[in-house]
């Protein structure tokens, strides 16, 4: 067994998918957004899907983060299968598990930068105070504390957003084009709190046209057509 | 941050919108509010006006009963009168404990274009008006007058001034006494001995009414069917009080009825626009509810946060539409009194903290009904389709 597999062996496994399959119906038509997609994604990794569009990048993200149910095939988050689970149920483990950051950064413009970031906890029934300052510092957004999203940069409004998906302590981080908005200057800074906070101990699955980015993943799943061309690891 | 907050941060994104949603429920509300402060004031008032007036029954002459009840309530001039002799009569009835005549008569003052009316009347008028306070005593001589408080206020008058009678060219009184407020017409009546009513006015044994009260009130029936038996109960009108209120009280509330389906209906379409309203938020922030959902909202959660947005919007609205009616209520009374054939002289319009606790109730009420589609449809978006549409 190469020295590579005997190493991702080692970790423990963060998500399993097995034979995922996720069929969309547009009329009469039918859309294999993904046809049987099986991989395993460990603790620490930072995973990078690239392809095309239509590839099926963010349907998978989607997937993983229990916020759709594939039409065949079984997804486990934590060591727990989502098959069978209620809504009730998959939110919970979305809550607990998994941090989610839009390409759109997805702020409430009516909150703050710290209520924006805490806004999970209030889902969660959590307090969270001492943890949201800490993700400040780690962002590096306690000068902006309190200022409202229109009166950030985009990197800004992005580092906000990470530290919001953050603020549940999630095993999983996925990221939906993280930098599609940002110039190549706040590009560069969200990749380098993805892998400052990867090196931390997070998973990252960043979907991503930035190669910059996906080069610097320790593992490139490249997609077409619905299904995994490529599964690289660096 | 609480949800309450959140909620309402979220309705003050679209300000002018929000505004324009809590004003339809304001004036549902308002209309609401002014009806029930209206029938509480105006039944209040009622019962107070004929509290004010002592007697079980009226004796007028024919006509109108209501025209004839609301003169003797308010004071004006009578246009037809009663024969002294009827008194008698009415007095020999079987379960009439006191009649007191009465002869009223308004007069303007040239000087001053007020009105002042005056009362003959005897000394018996005391069994009838029994709260009264009398600082001195009831007319006895033939110049002697007893003074409403605010006449009294008004001319400056006090016990054993001698002054000329207003609006009535070389006539004099003196005070004997002078009546304690009364919050009704009384206070701006001026009383004198019967005899020297009607010789000031030149109706010798005429009467305008008679107040009537009897052993038992509930021999109202039969007290006056022997009324109207007697030998004079043709030439005269029997005014049962109690019967007149609850006519004049039917009537009101008649037309509150009518009034409180336009309210309800100003409620109903008020729903409508907060719901509508609602709707077009969640259709705007799809994409944000997406994203919440994303985080780690539950269906529960976005429904709550929709449902209190909608609440909270009626409820300033409600409380708008309290305060607004509240504040107006003098003008909306001014303006019934123009309205009404017969108004008491209190308050029409009587605010209470608890039937505004209770427009309060129906605001949210409305709110949580009105939240309910909205909340509902927000709370089934799928967090997938939710997050595409809203990218769209």
């Amino acid at each position: 067994m190469p020295v590579q597999e005997l190493m991702t062996a080692a970790k423990p496994i963060v998500v399993e998918a097995n034979g995922l399959t996720k069929i969309y119906h547009r009329g009469n038509e039918e859309i294999r957004a993904l046809d049987n997609v099986s991989f395993v994604l460990n603790e620490c990794d930072f995973t990078a899907i690239v392809g095309p569009s239509g590839a099926g990048k963010t349907t998978l993200l989607q997937l993983l983060g229990c916020m759709d149910t594939p039409s065949a095939g079984e997804i486990s988050i934590g060591g727990q299968s989502t098959r069978g689970l209620a809504d009730s149920q998959l939110t919970r483990l979305r809550r607990e598990q998994v941090g989610f950051v839009f390409q759109n950064f997805g702020l409430l413009p009516t909150l703050s930068v710290i209520e924006n970031i805490t806004l999970p906890t209030l889902f969660s029934r959590r307090k969270a105070k001492a943890r949201a300052d800490e993700l400040l510092d780690i962002v590096g957004l306690k000068h902006r504390r309190d200022h409202r999203p229109h009166e950030l940069s985009g990197g800004e409004m992005q580092r906000a957003a990470i530290a919001r998906a953050l603020i549940n302590s999630p095993k999983l981080l996925l990221a939906d084009e993280p930098t599609g908005n940002l110039d190549s200057v706040n590009g560069a800074a969200i990749i380098d709190l993805f892998h400052k906070l990867n090196h931390d101990g997070l998973s990252v699955v960043v979907v991503t046209h930035n190669a910059i980015l996906a080069e610097s993943a320790h593992r490139i799943i490249t997609m077409r057509d619905g299904k995994i061309e490529s599964d690289t690891h660096s | 941050m609480i949800w309450l907050s959140l909620a309402i941060q979220n309705g003050m994104r679209r300000k002018v919108r929000t505004l324009v949603t809590m004003m339809g429920v304001a004036i549902a509300v308002a209309a609401l509010f002014s009806l029930i402060s209206f029938q509480r004031g105006y039944q209040l008032g009622m019962q107070g006006e004929l509290d004010r007036l002592g007697a079980h029954v009226l004796v007028v002459p024919k006509g109108c009963p209501y025209d004839a009840a609301s003169i003797a309530l308010h004071g004006a001039s009578w246009p037809c009168y009663l024969k002294a002799d009827y008194l008698n009569k009415v007095r020999q009835t079987e379960g009439v404990q006191t009649a007191s005549p009465i002869l009223m008569n308004a007069v303007y003052s040239a000087d001053t274009g007020v009105q002042s009316v005056y009362l003959g009347a005897e000394k018996g008028l005391l069994a009838v008006k029994r709260g009264w306070h009398i600082n001195g005593k009831f007319p006895e001589a033939a110049n002697e007058c007893l003074i409403g408080s605010t006449t009294a206020s008004t001319h400056h008058l006090s016990i054993g001034n001698t002054f000329a009678l207003p609006g009535i060219e070389g006539e004099y009184g003196k005070v004997s006494g002078i009546l304690a407020p009364t919050q009704g017409a009384d206070d701006t009546f001026c009383y004198m001995t019967i005899e020297n009513a009607q010789r000031i006015f030149h109706r010798p044994n005429q009467l305008t009414h008679i107040l009537v009260r009897l052993t038992d009130p509930n021999q109202m029936d039969n007290v006056v069917n022997g009324l109207r038996a007697c030998e004079a109960g043709m030439d005269m009108n029997v005014v049962p009080l109690a019967h007149l209120f609850h006519t004049i009280q039917g009537l009101v509330n008649t037309t509150r009825t009518l009034l409180g389906c336009v309210a309800l209906v100003a409620l109903l379409i008020a729903g409508a626009g907060v719901s509508n309203t609602v709707l077009m938020a969640v259709a705007e922030r799809t994409r944000e509810i997406g994203v919440m959902r994303a985080l780690g909202a539950s269906p529960g959660d976005i429904f709550k946060l929709i449902w209190l947005e909608t609440v909270s919007t009626c409820l300033a609205g409600g409380f708008l539409g309290v305060l607004s009616s509240g504040l107006a209520s003098r003008a909306v009374e001014t303006w019934l009194r123009g309205q009404l054939p017969f108004s008491p002289t209190g308050a029409l319009v009587h605010p209470e903290l608890n039937v505004a606790l209770l427009c309060l109730l129906a605001a949210m009420v409305l709110g949580s009904v009105s939240g309910l589609l909205p909340a509902w449809r927000a709370s089934r978006l799928s967090p997938v389709e939710a997050i595409r549409q809203g990218a769209m």
